[in-house]
């Protein structure tokens, strides 16, 4: 073999980069600028799930085992729905008004992975809620599950990425103040006006047929299903409807994205 | 040598606000480019075409032979982008920052943990390389994050560098050592936009200038030329007082080439044979108290670049000049 070099340097060429090797990159960039916040992340959701067990446990004198247990398998989805609706919506107008998000578009990268990135690390974060939820209400209410994994490993990572999807679509759809304004309302839809911790029968008939087409209340009894199948039963309208929401979110997110203004 | 940047009649309006009107220019590879500008001209609105945050009114923008309008994802491989806010590292430390943007640049793990230490040891932030930078601007300074970004930006070779204002926040000494890391990108082939209000500073590197002026280019060529100047000619700075008037200058002992006014500055270009002439004449004027003080020294490009910039009529000052339409 000989050697060919010649004195001029080589023009420098375009970048590129495996789209598996570019989505590794971004998740650990992910990663490394949320670790200083996980810690807080999880002291959250170990309150709010203490908060939503134990507290609204306060509001219902003399609660009776299928109360506690309908509260109690409702908690972890509305921790879930925190996350993605309030924690990534307020992360994402942050990232808007100091310049990263228009800062990572710019990179030579296909713009869905940073989608993927982000939503991945969201699962990461967010998953555990459903075992913190699980534990505190052991612990409070000496509860006991009948898990169907399938259904409950299903229904965790499908809430999580329509939160985290729909909550991404808010925060890159509206102007920063705005998404912030709108993420506050929806903590108190969530935790007050959806059927998560108490049964939908409690709400007038039209709110109920509202919440058929809103994504809590079908992700709320999926999860359920999944944590006392003994009880309660998945319905595949509940998929579809959190599914539709899920693609719906992505679909915004991903345009948002692409989009040059 | 085909161009990395051609842009051709690029126009962009926000609202009434006209950011990039008709603007045409060019980079060649191995070529620095600087793009000057007030704030407002324009500068960040042309990049943000460029790597396709924006979408322009009409006219084209070529990156490397790809048409970046029609096919940004495609034309933002040729591009590495600096921009005016600082870049993302917060809960990162510089080289970590700096690898990973190696790594979405294309370099090998290795080639980027190689690059993160060369470029610690030529911008001389290596005591800072391995500490973490934390949100509201805690951990690193604000220079340093300004030199971690411009490392993440130049750390693989890349046909196309688009700086915007990199030297912003950085000390005297480390600003040398980012300009001659710029120059030395050019030298190694790629094409460098160099966006600055740095006139003086960015002289020195660059090859070619643009001047935008509320969204107009309205000068480009190479520093000699836009300098209009001879190298000989000299600058002659007059301080006046806070309500001194500029009539001090109505006729003058010497030969005035230029008259450029900034604020209570009045900068006269005069030939280098007329240096004692002004000298004398300067001093008579502070000596009479109609300027404060003044100085004498050669032309540089400030002065034409101001001469270029400063609104031609003061009467009618446009409004245009005070907005800042091109933040993205």
């Amino acid at each position: 073999m000989s050697e060919t070099r010649t004195a001029l340097p080589s023009r420098p060429a375009p970048v590129q980069v495996s789209q598996g090797s570019t989505y590794r990159t971004l998740l650990r960039w992910q990663v490394a600028s949320i670790g200083p916040f996980l810690p807080l992340v999880v002291i959250i959701q170990a309150l709010l799930a203490g908060g939503i067990i134990v507290g609204f446990g306060f509001l219902i004198p003399d609660i009776d085992p299928a109360t506690a247990l309908f509260l109690s398998t409702g908690a972890p989805t509305v921790l879930l729905l925190t996350i993605g609706l309030v924690i990534v919506p307020q992360g994402v107008a942050r990232a808007r008004t100091d310049g990263t998000f228009n800062y990572m578009r710019s990179l030579p990268i296909a713009r869905p992975l940073l989608l993927a990135a982000e939503m991945t690390v969201w699962l990461l974060i967010a998953l555990p809620s459903v075992a913190v939820g699980v534990l505190v209400a052991r612990l409070r209410y000496d509860l006991t599950f009948s898990f169907d994994w399938p259904v409950l490993v299903l229904a965790a990572l499908l809430v999580t990425l329509m939160a985290t999807a729909v909550g991404y679509a808010i925060a890159v759809s509206l102007q920063p103040m705005l998404a912030q304004l709108v993420t506050q309302v929806l903590v108190f839809f969530v935790l007050l006006f959806s059927p998560i911790t108490f049964p939908a029968a409690q709400l007038p008939t039209w709110f109920q047929n509202l919440h058929d087409v809103l994504p809590a209340r079908p992700g709320a009894d999926l999860l359920r299903a999944g944590l006392a199948s003994q009880t309660f039963e998945a319905s595949g309208r509940d998929l579809l409807v959190l599914a539709v929401w899920c693609v719906l979110g992505v679909a915004v997110t991903l345009r948002a994205l692409v989009r040059r203004g | 040598m085909s161009d990395v940047l051609h842009v051709t009649g690029l126009t962009r309006r926000f609202g009434a606000v006209v950011a990039n009107d008709d603007v045409t220019l060019r980079v060649r590879p191995g070529e620095v480019v600087g793009l000057l500008g007030h704030n407002g001209a324009g500068k960040t609105t042309l990049v943000s075409q460029v790597v396709g945050l924006l979408r322009p009114d009409a006219g084209t923008i070529r990156v490397g032979g790809t048409d970046a309008v029609a096919h940004p994802a495609a034309a933002r491989r040729h591009v590495a982008l600096q921009p005016q806010a600082q870049a993302p590292i917060d809960g990162l430390t510089p080289r970590t920052a700096i690898e990973l943007a190696g790594r979405v640049r294309g370099l090998s793990a290795r080639r980027a943990r190689a690059a993160a230490e060369e470029l610690a040891d030529e911008l001389d932030i290596r005591p800072w390389l391995d500490r973490r930078a934390l949100p509201e601007g805690r951990g690193l300074s604000g220079g340093i994050r300004r030199l971690t970004a411009f490392a993440m930006t130049v750390v693989a070779p890349t046909p196309l560098l688009v700086l915007d204002e990199p030297t912003n926040d950085i000390d005297a000494s480390r600003r040398r050592l980012l300009w001659e890391a710029v120059r030395r990108r050019g030298d190694a082939g790629a094409g460098v936009l160099l966006v600055t209000h740095n006139v003086t500073e960015a002289e020195r590197i660059v090859d070619e200038l643009v001047v935008l002026d509320r969204g107009r280019v309205v000068a480009s060529g190479s520093p000699t030329r836009l300098r209009g100047t001879q190298d000989t000619d000299l600058r002659l700075e007059l301080q006046l007082p806070p309500d001194g008037a500029a009539d001090v200058l109505d006729g003058p002992p010497v030969t005035v080439l230029r008259t450029v006014r900034a604020g209570r500055r009045v900068l006269l270009t005069v030939p280098a044979g007329q240096a004692a002439a002004a000298v004398t004449w300067a001093t008579s004027l502070r000596d009479a108290g109609r300027v404060d003080g003044y100085s004498l020294a050669p032309a540089t490009l400030e002065d034409a670049y101001l001469a270029l910039t400063s609104p031609a009529d003061d009467a009618a000052p446009s409004a245009a000049t005070d907005q800042e339409p091109a933040r993205v």
